[in-house]
């Protein structure tokens, strides 16, 4: 199924489950983000990072530790 | 340039402890001049003369005694709530006194207005705000860059020598570039931040400075990390490039200069270019979108999003409701991008001092169309830039974007990114490229500015 089929079916599916309105405008807009962002979220998705050992509380200011 | 404000920031500030400038004289100056050149821009959407008045009347002795400043609508004043350029927002505001804020008046600054930004952060083009786009003083047709549109095109215009924006995905960088600026990205933490509605949240905004050159944002990103930012020598530079797809996808003449400053600033240090791989990047721009964006819902209800003011933008309305769909598996998915990213960072930089790819891969584009053309086709510039400006919010290293050339009158910015903490190397790398060309891009005045001095 192409991203822009999955939108029409995805986003008034998610809206009407979280109880959010929106206009046809609104609706537009989330679309095109869908076919923008979704298919680098399924890659995303697909990357392995099975063998990426945490960095607990990463301190964002400094390197990570040595590992 | 005779006119005081046409002077550097570290000038001003220098003239000021002389004696050869009066702290109130300046700030008339930048009002009148923000009178006279703001409506073409509208950069500056906000003065508040008697609370500037009062500042410089009180003002202590600091390393920018007297000096007028711009601030990013993203910040509480305590006379005035950040908008954060929107409408609506959906975290609650008050007036206070935030990070920079005590930052700038500790230093003896003169916050002389509230600078424009790109509606709720959300951009790298500044052409949707709810005060209306500002506009690009080197082309009032093109983009000023954004989110922190608004204080480049003041301190491009010289309606101030500097201005402190943030940089949440290259909000910061992004305009510094399409305004001909030079504009560091701190190391994450450790710039003041406290106040910013996300502060304690964002695990990828800074505040940082917007000057003409990497002088100057070395003395006002001192006054913002509370520490000096000591001068040194860039040394025999290592400098990093990558070869890939998304490097080579730039216009040509932004591919150009880029390549040429780097060469120019091999030279100049004695250094060396090496290729690095980041075969992480692809994913840690999507991640660094996911991380900001899940980062930005703890204050979100489904009511809350029904309630929206319809005065923001159908653009910002859709995409806030958008982020709810963002699978949490992603978001995870993400950190554990962030920690590869890291690791490898940790490595490259053993490597190498520096990484060097353009800012962003084309030209200030149209406000009206924001989109660029690349050898790959085109694009919106959002979809363009994020490319090259996500990786330092979302590993947390710092960045600098400095001006290395020009194409169809508007300016190239060159990116610098260097390891954690050594902040103080890219500001001695960004001048040691400045000495190396002869401040031919840094000293660049645009039209609008430029038009006003030739009256003069």
């Amino acid at each position: 199924m192409e991203a822009s089929q999955s939108a029409d079916d995805f986003i008034p599916a998610a809206l009407a489950a979280f109880g959010v309105e929106a206009d046809e405008i609104e609706l537009a807009v989330m679309r095109a983000a869908q076919e923008m962002f979704w298919p680098p979220i399924l890659e995303l998705l697909a990357l392995d990072t099975s063998g990426v050992a945490p960095e607990p509380a990463p301190d964002l200011s400094q390197a990570p530790p040595r590992r | 340039m005779s006119e005081p404000l046409d002077l550097p920031l570290r000038e001003q500030a220098a003239a000021i402890a002389a004696g050869q400038i009066e702290a109130g004289e300046l700030l008339e100056a930048a009002l009148a001049r923000i009178e006279a050149r703001n409506p073409a821009i509208n950069a500056v959407v906000e003065t508040f003369p008697e609370r500037s008045r009062e500042m410089a009347a009180v003002a202590p002795p600091g390393p920018l005694h007297g000096v007028p400043v711009v601030i990013k609508d993203e910040w509480p004043l305590p006379w005035r709530a950040q908008r954060f350029g929107a409408a609506d927002m959906l975290a609650k505001t008050a007036p206070g006194e935030s990070g920079p804020y005590r930052a700038l008046r500790d230093a003896g600054a003169v916050i002389v207005g509230v600078g424009n930004m790109h509606e709720l952060g959300a951009s790298s083009t500044g052409n949707v705000s709810v005060y209306g786009p500002a506009r690009n003083p080197w082309n009032l047709e093109r983009c000023p860059g954004g989110s922190s549109s608004g204080p480049a095109a003041a301190v491009a215009a010289r309606l101030v020598a500097g201005a402190v924006g943030a940089d949440g995905v290259g909000s910061i960088r992004y305009p510094a570039t399409y305004c001909g600026l030079t504009g560091l990205k701190p190391t994450f933490g450790r710039s003041a931040m406290d106040g910013h509605h996300m502060a304690g949240v964002s695990t990828t905004i800074v505040s940082g400075p917007l000057c003409a050159d990497a002088g100057d944002c070395r003395l006002l990103g001192s006054v913002l990390y509370g520490k000096e930012l000591r001068a040194g020598d860039a040394g025999a530079l290592r400098i990093g490039v990558i070869e890939d797809e998304v490097s080579a996808d730039v216009a040509p003449a932004v591919g150009e200069a880029c390549e040429a400053a780097i060469e120019e600033l091999q030279r100049a240090t004695g250094g060396e270019v090496r290729t690095i791989e980041l075969p992480e990047l692809p994913a840690a721009t999507l991640a660094t979108v996911l991380i900001a964006n899940s980062e930005s819902l703890g204050g979100v209800t489904p009511e809350r999003l029904n309630s929206l003011d319809p005065e923001l933008s159908p653009l910002g309305r859709g995409l806030l409701k958008y982020r709810l769909m963002l699978p949490a598996v992603a978001t995870v998915k993400a950190h554990q991008v962030r920690t590869m990213a890291r690791q490898r960072l940790a490595e490259v930089f053993e490597e190498v001092d520096v990484i060097a790819w353009p800012t962003v891969p084309a030209v200030a584009p149209p406000l009206e169309a924001p989109l660029v053309e690349l050898p790959s086709g085109t694009l919106t510039a959002d979809a363009a830039n994020v490319r090259s400006g996500a990786l330092a919010n979302l590993t947390g290293i710092p960045a600098i974007s400095v001006p290395v050339g020009s194409s169809e009158g508007l300016p190239i910015g060159l990116q610098l990114q260097a390891a954690w903490g050594r902040d103080e190397l890219l500001l001695d790398a960004a001048e040691a490229l400045e000495r190396a060309n002869g401040r031919r891009w840094v000293d660049a005045v645009p039209p609008l500015a430029a038009a006003e001095q030739t009256e003069a």
